[in-house]
């Protein structure tokens, strides 16, 4: 009755089969279009590209330093009081995040502590990007006077005493300076901060201050070759997106549930988060002024808002503004002497934007992989939950400096909670030795 | 079934179409940020030469530029501010790029970056002989 039946369904079959072949989606062509599959390939882990050398570190991927590193990372002597190491903050079974809203040191900072799962992809560290490398990011800390609080030359002396120590760095970087020589290096000298300890280290040669400096260097390379050790592994997430692209449709069902889905569609689409959370770590590393509230700028709840009117208020986080400006002065950057990195390298550095319209009140996009875990969120820990944080997007208010560059989204409730259930899918394990996520002690 | 039997080969068209669509579709967005394009002006010819293909997001590139007069002579001596971002954003581009001449109307852009998907725009503001014109390119990324 029908003699076109077998062959139609023949062709119907070949034309299925083809589809499936070249592009395996397009069976489940009705959930993404071709443009969102791109994105989805974008955003899958299998696109990480492999990790950048880092020029300014000659010792970035030597396997002795990492292992010194290591050491170094979880070493509470590297403080004031003994009692801090970078892995107080940096906790790794939080995702190397300490679930406070700002980090706690010798003192209170006003910054929340980022991950550094997957970081070493980024030119720039610290929320402000007030270091252009992974090494002179980790000098930054042990310095500040409410986070480790201590200084190079009792650091650098650390290392002098303790035989362990110094062989593993003769061996690695060559000798250490005289530190025995209480006249040339005193106990406390640094050139950051003021009083006691700065006058100390004005009073050094040059040269021994110089001497100090490269050992200080080769501390944060050391902990930088740990740190790029440190990448995430395959999520729910990428999971998904790997059968989908394979065209293993059925098996999609296993990895995100329906509400996942919805909130993946979303992110990728109404709600915009791709365009900056952008690319397989969910982050194109840049600084944008999404306006998040600025703690040191909120009225205190036991003040009368018409007393808190006529008072003298703190200056919001300028975020990016200055720390373009710090990153430019920083005797440890890609162009400084304690570099190993050739100028033509230093393109980062070199055409920085340092305008104020593009910086004032911008801070870096944190990558989402396992931010489930890293709560509070924003550079001051102004969000405990992922609700909030998307809610701010949905209806963004004034930014408390500079120009917020976000839009209403107009998200429904529901596709609020979608987004925020697919956020939970990025949980990405350190792809590691598990050697690496404990005190080598 | 006999009802979708019958239909069976106008099913097969439309899949058939849509599938051509699609390929339409991917090449045309391959082609939206092209690696080269020529800005016709009042007063100057300009083109851009990315090298890199597609134009590369979140990669620090370089550009080669030509500035040609409208009777087609290499224009020497140009100085050129070069500036951009994404006019829905509101943002400028998130590097200060600098161009400098290599010869024979030839430049080069050192420091671009495109840092987002979307709706770039690259302006370059030149001034030669005399002669300013501003000169817009803009890419879809």
């Amino acid at each position: 009755m029908y003699p076109d039946y077998s062959i139609s369904r023949i062709i119907l079959a070949m034309l299925l089969l083809s589809l499936v072949g070249a592009n395996g989606h397009v069976l489940a062509g009705k959930q993404w279009s071709d443009a969102e599959l791109a994105l989805l390939k974008m955003q899958w882990i299998g696109s990480l590209p492999e990790l950048p050398a880092d020029p300014g570190n000659r010792y970035a991927d030597n396997p002795a330093a990492a292992s010194f590193g290591h050491r170094l990372f979880f070493d509470t002597r590297f403080s004031a009081n003994g009692k801090v190491s970078c892995a107080i903050c940096h906790i790794p079974q939080n995702a190397f995040t300490d679930g406070r809203a700002t980090a706690r040191g010798i003192g209170d900072t006003s910054r929340s502590t980022p991950t550094i799962i997957g970081v070493a992809h980024s030119p720039w560290f610290f929320w402000d990007g007030r270091s252009d490398s992974q090494w002179s990011q980790a000098l930054g800390p042990m310095e500040n006077t409410v986070e480790h609080g201590g200084n190079r030359v009792q650091y650098a002396r650390i290392l002098f005493d303790d035989p362990q120590y110094r062989a593993i760095y003769e061996n690695l970087f060559g000798s250490l300076p005289d530190l025995d020589d209480k006249k040339r290096f005193p106990p406390d000298a640094s050139p950051v901060g003021n009083g006691k300890s700065l006058r100390q280290w004005q009073s050094m040669t040059a040269a021994d201050r110089d001497a100090v400096n490269r050992v200080y260097a080769n501390m944060g390379k050391a902990i930088a070759a740990y740190e790029r050790r440190l990448m995430p592994g395959p999520s729910r997430f990428d999971r998904y997106a790997e059968a989908l692209l394979d065209g293993r449709i059925k098996e999609t069902e296993k990895h995100l549930s329906r509400q996942e889905v919805a909130g993946l569609k979303l992110f990728i689409g109404k709600a915009r988060c791709v365009t900056c959370h952008q690319g397989p770590l969910f982050t194109n590393h840049g600084f944008h002024n999404v306006g998040t509230p600025d703690p040191a700028t909120r009225k205190p709840d036991y003040l009368p808002a018409i007393i808190y009117m006529f008072m003298d208020k703190p200056e919001p986080d300028q975020g990016r503004y200055l720390g373009i400006q710090q990153a430019l002065s920083s005797e440890f950057n890609c162009l400084g002497k304690y570099s190993d990195a050739g100028e033509s390298e230093c393109a980062e550095l070199k055409y920085a934007n340092t305008d104020h319209r593009a910086t004032l009140g911008a801070f870096k996009v944190p990558t989402l992989r396992n931010v489930s875990r890293t709560a509070p969120y924003t550079h001051a820990g102004i969000f405990p939950t992922l609700r909030d944080v998307v809610q701010h997007y949905n209806t963004p208010p004034e930014a408390p400096v500079g120009h917020s560059e976000l839009r209403p989204l107009g998200l429904s409730r529901q596709e609020l909670e979608q987004i925020v259930d697919f956020l939970d899918s990025l949980d990405s394990p350190v792809n590691a030795n598990p050697e690496l996520l404990r005190s080598p002690e | 079934m006999k009802h979708i039997d019958r239909h069976l080969p106008k099913s097969a068209l439309a899949l058939a179409t849509v599938f051509f669509l699609l390929l339409m579709q991917t090449l045309y967005a391959q082609s939206s940020a092209p690696v080269r394009s020529t800005y016709e002006g009042k007063h100057f010819d300009v083109s851009y030469d990315s090298g890199i293909k597609p134009l590369p997001l979140n990669r620090m590139h370089w550009w080669d530029i030509a500035i040609k007069t409208k009777d087609g002579k290499p224009v020497n001596n140009a100085t050129i501010s070069v500036y951009g971002g994404m006019p829905a954003h509101h943002h400028g581009l998130p590097t200060q790029p600098e161009a400098s001449p290599t010869g024979d109307g030839q430049y080069i852009i050192k420091g671009l970056k495109f840092s987002m998907t979307g709706a770039w725009e690259v302006w370059l503001d030149i001034t030669a002989d005399g002669v300013n014109e501003k000169v817009v390119f803009k890419l879809m990324l």
